[in-house]
């Protein structure tokens, strides 16, 4: 159960679902940038796209493509959304229309679910795509961050082969109110800054301002792991093949967060709030997050006092990233098509119009990421959010991950709710994900 | 639950037809007949007896939707018996499904006797509404609503208990608090149904009983426990029926609010069989599943029928 950030929230922001306020936006033409595929030649026919998001998100995406349906009027292109609860959700929702015979051709998919796909052999190499396109994935892979194509190539390849064209992204910082912090007489951190000095800080806040210091949930992406990475450790090992949920670093990492529950600094878990809202009434002075809370501050017109700082660190830095792929299923029957439309998603043009739209998550583009359209009208010093790939460690995509999350934030929630002590709560934890990985 | 009785002799028989033959020339009645159940029976094929075919075979499979399956026989039968999360989910679907009765029943006529008695007119259409009105909101958006309501520090509730001097509980988090959370929201939403029921079954008391009672020298208290609740017992019987039923299959708020937990307290039968088949893709398992609750909802409908005998008033 998430408390501050609704783990709905960050994945409609993780993904392209969140181009919601894309409508209209004045695309350039794809054919500069689209390539004729592996195929080659004019490709046509039906291309079916999955993604994560509703019903009220199909306008944007219709809105986002229509000037590639000018630009092929020979491509059929149908979307379909998937309204998951989380990016593991959506992979297991994708995985049973596939097996229920649906058409589909390409999919967006976020870390959680790439290698899970990938090993049940569900996706087509894109290594002749890629070569007979060369010049232009050159020129996308030198506009993405370094280690985003890394990680991918690290998690999400196999055999040597190239399955998944990387996307937008999320890397998790705090955003703080800076109003609430000058009214304590506290001075927000300018680089680093420790576990000590954080909770010093929320101590002199809720003394003078009555404000809590933060948020204690149980989002994976957006407490557990942040929390962890910070103190040296991971929910899984680097090969996400075991558990390492149960190491003294975890334990001392969910007692510090316990603490900060105990001591009144951070609100009880167990229920649901919403935090930007709650920042703006002056009620919470921090809380974690990518991208996509800028969108709720633009919402309730609240950019100017929020400024966005590292997470406190206990002698290791680190942030969690996920970032959205996209692959060609190797059951399209139209894979030319399905090429032309990825080279689509990685034309400047849709990052450019991506990127004016509002979208949740930070561009795939470097040149996006750090242009006046992301940073403007946002909180100062957004542009950590790319800085921090730096020192990011993905959200594990094991085999059974859905079942892993849902374990490891339980655990979670117990320590930091006091059902249980954190030491036996992530025992038990982990005892049930050893067995998983049995 | 209505009682067709045949004509008496002598007396006319309706014939919407006017006398005419109502299936066209030619056809034979049997085929007519199958016809007008067309519709009810293909849904019933495809919908109910189709994906129960279904179960039944993929429960001899070991399958995970995305690559072949592999006859297994009753392996996965064999896996139930010694599976303790399913007994724990069966376990916490029974309290459910007790509390849910338990409460729907007693809540349901108590509030239908109040409006069908104590209100006006334009009050009792209020009340009705007002009750009912939950119903027909989604499951979603109720869970939703009350884990913003419960939130231990910023929820309505919260606010009101602690400005009372009273400490709230860990309405989702403390495993003694979780389930009986799930049990009073899923009253909230769903007490209208039953409500309806009770009112439209109160209604069918015959006035006439209830004043012969009162002109015996019978009480109030004493007219609703000899007359009017004897005659609301098909009434009791057959929202008894359809509350278990539905509480049995309990899902969406317990996946929303707690996802099963704290510590498994609130996963349900249903919840499990959606773990297992759409988590760990162990669909053959899931399968298993379902027939263990349909199996469970069967026996406990067919006790209900049984045990109706003996307390159920049929005029």
């Amino acid at each position: 159960m998430s408390s501050a950030l609704t783990r709905r929230n960050l994945l409609r922001g993780a993904g392209g679902a969140a181009l919601a306020t894309g409508v209209g936006l004045p695309l350039a033409g794809c054919g500069g940038d689209g390539g004729s595929g592996g195929g080659g030649g004019q490709a046509g026919g039906t291309v079916t796209f999955v993604y994560y998001g509703d019903a009220e998100d199909q306008k944007a995406y219709d809105a986002l493509f229509n000037r590639f349906r000018e630009e092929h009027p020979e491509i059929d292109l149908k979307f379909q959304g998937i309204a998951a609860d989380s990016w593991a959700d959506f992979a297991n929702a994708v995985a049973t229309r596939l097996a229920g015979g649906q058409p589909v051709d390409v999919v967006q998919i976020a870390t959680e679910g790439q290698r899970i796909f990938m090993s049940k052999d569900l996706l087509e190499p894109l290594d002749s795509y890629i070569a007979k396109d060369q010049a232009l994935v050159d020129a996308y892979y030198a506009d993405t961050p370094e280690p985003i194509r890394r990680l991918l190539q690290q998690y999400a390849s196999q055999d040597g082969h190239t399955f998944y064209m990387p996307g937008g992204y999320n890397t998790m910082a705090l955003y703080i109110n800076t109003d609430i912090w000058s009214s304590a007489g506290v001075e927000p951190p300018t680089d680093t800054w420790s576990w000590e000095e954080f909770r010093a800080a929320g101590e002199e806040i809720k003394a003078k301002t009555g404000a809590f210091l933060t948020a204690a949930g149980n989002g994976y992406f957006t407490d557990v792991m942040p929390w962890l990475l910070n103190n040296g450790t991971a929910p899984l090992s680097e090969d996400w093949g075991s558990s390492t949920l149960n190491t003294p670093e975890a334990v001392e990492a969910l007692t510090f967060v316990r603490q900060l529950v105990v001591d009144g600094l951070a609100p009880e878990p167990g229920g649901t709030f919403d935090a930007p809202t709650q920042m703006a009434q002056g009620k919470l002075a921090s809380f974690g997050g990518g991208r996509w809370p800028t969108n709720d501050l633009r919402r309730l017109d609240f950019i100017e006092p929020v400024q966005l700082v590292r997470w406190p660190e206990n002698g290791s830095a680190g942030t969690p990233v996920g970032w959205d792929a996209f692959p060609i299923l190797k059951m399209s029957k139209n894979k030319d098509a399905a090429w032309t439309l990825i080279t689509y998603l990685m034309s400047e043009e849709f990052g450019d119009a991506v990127t004016t739209g509002g979208g949740a998550t930070v561009p795939a583009r470097i040149s996006d990421a750090t242009g006046p359209a992301f940073l403007d009208d946002a909180p100062e010093n957004t542009e950590l959010l790319v800085e921090l790939l730096e020192v990011a460690t993905p959200i594990p995509g094991p085999d059974r991950g859905p079942e892993m999350q849902m374990v490891i934030e339980e655990a979670w929630l117990q320590g930091v709710s006091g059902t249980k002590d954190p030491q036996t709560a992530l025992a038990d934890a982990d005892s049930r994900l050893q067995g998983m990985f049995a | 639950m209505t009682a067709i009785a045949p004509p008496r002799v002598g007396e006319a028989v309706l014939d919407p037809g006017g006398g005419r033959q109502s299936r066209p020339a030619g056809l034979p009645s049997t085929l007519a007949g199958w016809l007008f159940i067309s519709p009810a029976l293909l849904l019933f094929l495809v919908f109910i007896l189709g994906p129960f075919v279904a179960a039944m075979a993929l429960s001899l499979f070991e399958y995970d939707l995305l690559t072949p399956a592999e006859f297994t026989g009753l392996a996965n039968f064999k896996a139930l018996v010694g599976d303790e999360l399913l007994l724990k989910a069966l376990g916490n679907t029974f309290v459910f499904a007790f509390a849910s009765v338990v409460t729907h029943l007693v809540g349901g006529l108590v509030l239908a006797l109040a409006v069908n008695r104590g209100l006006n007119r334009a009050l009792s259409y209020f009340v009705r509404t007002a009750v009912f009105f939950p119903f027909l909101i989604s499951w979603a958006a109720v869970a939703l609503l009350w884990r913003y309501v419960l939130d231990p520090t910023f929820g309505l509730v919260s606010h009101y208990l602690t400005r009372i001097g009273i400490d709230p509980p860990g309405w989702f988090t403390d495993p003694a608090w979780a389930l009986p959370s799930i049990i009073g929201i899923d009253f909230w939403h769903t007490i209208g149904y039953t409500f309806l029921i009770m009112l439209a079954g109160l209604q069918t008391v015959p006035s006439e009983m209830t004043e012969a009672a009162r002109v015996d020298g019978a009480n109030a208290v004493q007219s609703f426990f000899f007359v009017t609740l004897p005659l609301m017992t098909p009434t009791l019987f057959f929202a008894s029926v359809i509350t278990f039923i539905g509480a049995f299959q309990i899902f969406d708020p317990v996946q929303i609010i707690t996802s099963g937990g704290p510590d498994n307290s609130t996963i349900t039968a249903v919840m499990y069989l959606y773990r297992t088949g759409f988590q760990a893709f162990q669909i053959g398992y899931a399968s298993a599943i379902a027939l263990v609750v349909f199996a469970v909802i069967m026996l406990v409908t067919l006790l209900q029928f049984w045990g109706s005998r003996k307390w159920v008033h049929n005029a």
